[in-house]
């Protein structure tokens, strides 16, 4: 199923706008992967198999805290090419599919991040005088610059994650019997960085028992079901 | 535009032109400069430059409570505060509006409700998620709109109304309520994703996410192992595992 260009539009489109709400603007949690990634296997006419690659980037996405000058991977456009990597695979692999194509493009991702913050700060500096001097045009242009940049930032990140993802469309599934263990294996990482993080945020008290509470009704939930 | 509404717009993209030097500080300067624009309609060209560029000095906080900042210095201006206190108010408000924000929305209600619509999403779909991209941003906007209109009424004296004020209490039990659904979402996810698996399968997967996490936990392990490059280096075995099988 190779998307229809309106379909690839609208993809670009999606990963551009989600890639800036994760720090630019309007951070309204698009760029969450449960979101990112379920609208992205909407446009490509397989919601279920988003929601499959949202559920799983997000299991890695719970351990980030992007808390002051901390350093993460960029989950927002990741999990958009995951969700079209995830809706374009066979069933009992589309979480591994999401993982392959989104894991490592978090990672770069978060590089970009890095540089772009790096870029705003050049060019803060190139203005310094007149920010000092408290002129209100150069304070405007270093937010529409560096809204544009990191508007550049995503746009050109859509563009590798969707090209990534698309030859998942052309594999012969059949030729590799064994292939869920690819979704095995991003499941475990995912059940790592989840419960990691979820131990680190709680803490030795009350919040760590709140957890240990979640976790005994959602065990319930999944035996008793 | 009333000046008021134009800050809270602007104080969406606070973020923008974030940078390790100055943080929000630009972003916080943009966001000011309505207010500061109706406050020094009627000083000088030179006094409300130099409140301009203070207001775009280094600034950090948690972006959806970088409005309490920005109300309090814009009030100070207006009582004509010397400048270097001003400069002060915003350095002893970066730790308290940092760190009480990040318990109350990044550590509380954003795992929470991600936590709530995980479990739900593989019932109510699209609507659980468009659920959530509502609330969150219904809760964020009202916590802009308080944090910018209670810097604009405290001023100076704004550290201790957010002391009184109910977000310490509330960062402490959105955090609670964000354990529990983390919590009660893991097991749930990990069904819903290996539905299909074998036993043998599921077990192997379930016991090498628990020594996993042991190992993002463990004091001489955490610093360089993660979640993701754990999940880095699972994957690439198993490509391996499937490439050798097919």
């Amino acid at each position: 199923m190779i998307p229809t260009p309106v379909q690839l539009g609208g993809l670009m489109a999606w990963g551009t706008v989600v890639g800036l709400d994760l720090v630019s603007a309007p951070q309204g949690l698009l760029s969450r992967p449960i979101v990112a990634a379920t609208v992205a296997g909407w446009i490509m006419g397989n919601l279920p198999g988003g929601l499959v690659a949202g559920m799983t980037l997000e299991l890695y996405a719970l351990d980030v805290l992007p808390i002051g000058a901390s350093r993460y991977p960029d989950y927002s456009v990741a999990a958009v090419a995951s969700g079209v990597a995830s809706a374009l695979a066979p069933d009992g692999v589309s979480a591994g599919m999401a993982g392959l194509v989104g894991l490592p493009l978090a990672a770069l991702g978060g590089w970009t991040l890095q540089a772009l913050r790096r870029r705003n700060a050049l060019s803060v500096h190139r203005r310094l005088d007149r920010v000092s001097r408290g002129d209100g045009r150069a304070i405007w242009e270093l937010q529409r610059n560096g809204f544009l940049r990191d508007g550049l930032r995503s746009f050109g990140l859509s563009a590798l994650g969707i090209g990534l993802a698309l030859p998942v469309a052309l594999v012969p599934w059949q030729r590799f019997p064994h292939a869920n263990a690819l979704s095995w294996a991003v499941v475990a990482g995912g059940i790592a960085a989840t419960f990691g993080g979820a131990m680190r945020s709680a803490g030795a008290g009350a919040r760590r028992r709140w957890l240990g509470v979640g976790l005994v009704v959602g065990l319930a939930v999944v035996l008793l079901r | 535009m009333k000046a008021r509404t134009e800050a809270l717009l602007r104080l969406m993209a606070v973020q923008a032109s974030y940078t390790y030097e100055r943080m929000l500080g630009i972003g916080v300067g943009h966001a000011s400069a309505p207010l500061l624009r109706d406050v020094f309609a009627t000083r000088t060209v030179r006094e409300r430059r130099d409140a301009v560029a203070r207001s775009a000095d280094f600034f950090n906080s948690h972006p959806y409570l970088a409005g309490v900042a920005v109300g309090a210095e814009v009030r100070a201006e207006q009582q004509g505060v010397p400048g270097a206190m001003i400069s002060r108010l915003r350095m002893a408000l970066s730790g308290p509006l940092g760190s009480l924000g990040d318990q109350l929305i990044w550590a509380g209600w954003v795992p929470a409700l991600i936590g709530a619509t995980l479990v739900l999403a593989p019932w109510a779909g699209i609507w659980a998620i468009v659920t959530l991209v509502l609330v969150h941003n219904l809760l964020r906007f009202w916590v802009m709109s308080w944090g910018l209109d209670l810097g604009l009424r405290e001023g100076l004296q704004v550290g201790a109304a957010l002391q009184r004020s109910w977000l310490p209490r509330v960062a402490d039990d959105a955090q609670r309520v964000a354990a529990f659904a983390v919590g009660l979402a893991l097991p749930i996810v990990a069904w819903r994703l290996l539905v299909g698996a074998n036993h043998v399968g599921a077990a192997i997967t379930i016991a090498t996410g628990v020594i996993g996490a042991v190992l993002t936990l463990l004091p001489a392990t955490r610093r360089r192992i993660t979640g993701l490059r754990i999940g880095l280096v699972l994957l690439g075995l198993a490509v391996l595992y499937v490439g050798g099988t097919s």
